[in-house]
């Protein structure tokens, strides 16, 4: 019984249930400014709630935590500016209807389905947490090269149009991510002795310009066009949408609560792969994908906030963060005087029920937060493209400026908005160079570990591939991926069934 | 001429400001930490500091700027303005910058505040290696030549300092060196048995010791650890290693130097005051960390003795890119 008390701590202290309901709110707002990220507010947080009880403090940061996750995809729908990088592929099908007029029913649909993906994440983190640590721990350096080589495959589903281009935008992606100092050598990479570069360039300076501004350069050409009217009557999508929803919404949130349980891999992946994933399932979506495809939302929003309570698994059981938030968290619980660890769980179970209901509560609110003041929200889309623009322009200033204070993140963001807007005129997809970049260091750092671990042999490599039946599938996996990506898999298919058909 | 009142107004408040250090903490601090959100460093500069805010009287906003092995931050402070409202919070990273090519400044272009605390360096393996200790993991790397894999940091890192420490006491290791991005995550690895050992900070691997996630081989230290009694210490398997030793990272934070001697100490003063804070001292001591709370001279000299150890060290190893003696680090007397 004392699960239980401890699991309704949050609901019978109306104080903690109030600072997880603001914390929430302010996640919200927080996640939807591009820049603004729930790794900084997290990391104020810490500070300011020194002298606080524990459980009031973390209260408050699991409520930005889970607002935060959510709060990306507003601007992603309603300007085409991902608020954060777990946002990116909700903003492929939900601008798209913002265009038409259905950012109501985008967001509507967004808020749901990311409720629902938050609800298993954490059902999952109740119910199977030491299971599914056991399983992310079981990743070898290999598994995560190959994870990467797998999440690098999803260049073709997120380039509409020409793949040679999409591949080169992924290829741009993972040589930005490669500038500045190498984090295992120490080495200068791609740097030309240029103090500038040793730093690296931002990825989320990248993504903001990218996005952003080139967003605010492409909307000068109609600046005269009247902004879109946004139908608001039907916000919260009707039970029929959902639960057609419901089995790719169940194989999404999958995605999101392992993805988010590997350390080294967080929700933005997840969100990619998930988009990915519903493209290959979806055999007939009402909409084609990239232009407003229910299915283009439902699939990245579950998974980035089910990867929330998939983050929280390796921190709970071994004191291993899932991702930058829960680093900081068990800096917090630290600092509190606990010791994050694997031993916590079995020391103090009561701080494990306590903060699965406090993400419990926290999914509640992000519902209430999300589906009431849409329509204030929408009245944005609406303001002519003459205010608009200089809106968002001054927003991806503040961003990018924000991400660590530094004026150059500012100039880089504004080079990439410009250099992505010919992109974009050139018919460039934006999507795989900030794939490129996310999984640049994944891919990087992980192969250079696996091939060094078997003293550079590629024999001991393949080898220890197919030693672990692990790798073995992902192998697998990789494989079938790039070939049915093929045209020689599409000629072999239609070989294929033209027999059966006669035969 | 507006402009020109305004330049002059700004530049006397400046003056002023410099002159009554008496008013210090006048306006806000800045904390540079050198590392990022939720590592060692950054706890234990953000449970700290609270305490010395209270002596100070005054508000220090403290903030991750992450990068360069932690020569982004160093650098950041040292182009602000001597005048004590810029702190440089950090580890002992920057004592290697010029002999490992990461730099052109480390901590003698500043004056320490307070050391607060160092770390016991620890090596651990998976629990399920074929060895059971120091003497046993020699044995098996003797008997395993190019297979027994260890986790890294890269250059100038804990595990290259004590990786160099055993080669010079046992000669060359064949072993292979798998580097990570920070010992966190070479330790998630080392339970996934992706690395069988990894020297690391006792304060990182702690808990994972106590739930038998790791086991302790040695630690390296020259006198038994409280925090655990029954491991055995390096010395015990080879008393070669007590010339080196007690070595091992430590916490400081550090101002420009030129601030003035009375912003000095005070600040000294309040971080003194705050290091003794009974919760610190507890949140240390759970961690596995040594409080050691000095500054002034005394501070100066164990600086001077770490870089002097550590470089010579490294570069007996062949792991620098220049030699200590370049920059006037003389090599330690035996």
């Amino acid at each position: 019984m004392s699960v239980l008390h401890d699991f309704f701590t949050v609901f019978l202290q109306p104080q903690l249930f109030l600072l997880v309901g603001l914390g929430t709110f302010a996640g919200v707002y927080v996640g939807a400014i591009p820049g603004l990220s729930v790794t900084m507010a997290v990391s104020i947080l810490i500070s300011f709630t020194f002298s606080w009880d524990v459980y009031p403090a973390i209260s408050l940061m699991i409520g930005i935590y889970m607002g935060g996750v959510y709060g990306g995809s507003r601007t992603a729908i309603l300007l085409n500016i991902p608020g954060a990088p777990s946002a990116i592929a909700t903003a492929m099908d939900g601008y798209p209807m913002a265009k038409r007029g259905e950012a109501g029913t985008a967001i509507g649909v967004t808020t749901v389905m990311s409720f629902f993906g938050g609800l298993v994440g954490i059902a999952v983190l109740a119910l199977a947490a030491p299971f599914v640590s056991d399983f992310a721990l079981k990743f070898q350096p290999r598994d995560y090269m190959l994870l990467a080589v797998l999440g690098i495959l999803l260049v073709g589903s997120l380039s509409s149009g020409s793949l040679i281009k999409g591949i080169f935008s992924g290829a741009l992606g993972i040589g930005i991510g490669a500038v500045g100092m190498d984090p295992l050598t120490f080495t200068q990479r791609f740097t030309f002795d240029i103090p500038l570069l040793t730093q690296g360039i931002s990825f989320i300076a990248v993504m903001i310009g990218m996005f952003g501004v080139s967003e605010a350069l492409l909307q000068l050409h109609n600046i005269d066009l009247p902004a879109v009217r946004q139908k608001i009557d039907k916000i919260v999508p009707s039970f029929g949408t959902v639960k057609k929803h419901l089995p790719l919404s169940l194989q999404t949130s999958t995605i999101g609560v392992l993805i988010g349980a590997l350390p080294g891999t967080g929700g933005d992946i997840a969100a990619l792969m998930a988009y990915d994933h519903a493209k290959r399932v979806t055999k007939n979506p009402e909409r084609k994908f990239g232009e407003g495809a229910i299915e283009g939302l439902v699939a990245p929003e579950t998974a980035n906030n089910a990867a929330v309570g998939g983050a929280f698994i390796p921190m709970m059981t071994l004191g291993i963060p899932g991702d930058a938030v829960t680093a900081i968290m068990i800096g917090a619980l630290f600092i509190h005087g606990l010791n994050p660890g694997p031993m916590l769980m079995i020391d103090q179970p009561h701080m494990f029920w306590f903060i699965v209901g406090a993400l419990v509560t926290a999914n509640f609110f992000m519902l209430l937060f999300g589906l009431t003041g849409i329509k204030l929200f929408t009245k944005i889309v609406e303001i002519p493209r003459a205010f608009l623009i200089p809106l968002i322009m001054l927003l991806s200033i503040v961003g990018a400026y924000a991400v660590n204070n530094s004026i150059t993140d500012v100039y880089w963001m504004l080079g990439f908005g410009v250099f992505g807007y010919f992109m974009r005129h050139y018919g460039y997809p934006l999507g795989p160079v900030i794939l490129g970049v996310i999984l640049s260091r994944l891919l990087d750092d992980n192969w250079r570990r696996a091939i060094i671990s078997e003293r550079e042999d590629l024999g001991r490599f393949f080898g220890g591939i197919f030693s672990s039946p692990l790798s073995t599938v992902l192998l697998i996996t990789v494989v079938l991926i790039f070939v049915s990506q093929t045209p020689l898999w599409t000629k072999a298919k239609a070989r294929l069934f033209k027999k059966e058909a006669t035969e | 001429m507006k402009r020109f009142a305004f330049g002059a107004v700004s530049a006397l408040v400046l003056a002023a400001t410099g002159a009554l250090a008496a008013d210090y903490p006048a306006k806000e601090i800045q904390g540079i930490i050198q590392w990022g959100a939720g590592g060692s460093t950054d706890t234990v500069m953000r449970s700290v500091t609270p305490h010395a805010e209270e002596v100070l009287g005054g508000t220090v906003v403290m903030q991750n700027m992450t990068g360069g092995v932690g020569a982004i931050a160093l650098n950041h402070v040292a182009n602000q303005d001597a005048d004590g409202y810029s702190l440089l919070m950090g580890a002992e990273n920057p004592l290697l910058y010029k002999v490992m090519g990461l730099g052109e400044k480390d901590y003698t272009d500043f004056t320490p505040i307070n050391l607060l605390a160092r770390g016991t360096p620890v090596l651990v393996a998976n629990p399920d290696a074929p060895f059971d200790d120091y003497a046993g993991l020699m044995k098996h790397i003797a008997e395993n030549p190019g297979e027994v894999r260890f986790g890294a940091t890269g250059p100038g890192g804990l595990p290259s300092v004590i990786t160099a420490m055993i080669e010079t006491v046992e000669g060359d290791l064949d072993v292979i060196s798998v580097p990570y991005d920070g010992d966190g995550p070479a330790l998630t690895a080392l339970q996934g048995g992706a690395i069988d050992v990894m020297p690391a900070v006792l304060g990182a691997a702690i808990e994972g010791i106590r739930a038998g996630n790791m086991k302790v081989l040695a630690i390296i230290d020259n006198a038994k650890n409280e925090k655990l009694p029954e491991a055995p210490i390096v010395t015990d398997f080879n008393a070669a290693y007590d010339g080196f030793l007690p070595w091992g990272p430590f916490f400081g934070v550090f101002v420009k130097n030129g601030t003035p001697d009375d912003v000095v100490a005070k600040l000294s003063d309040a971080y003194a005051q705050a290091a003794t804070n009974a919760d610190f001292v507890e949140l240390m001591d759970n961690r596995g960390f040594t409080m050691m709370n000095i500054s002034g001279a005394e501070a100066q000299d164990f600086l001077t003795k770490w870089q002097q150890n550590t470089t010579w060290l490294l570069q007996d190893a062949g792991l620098t890119k220049a030699s200590p003696e370049d920059f006037g680090i003389a090599r330690p007397a035996k």
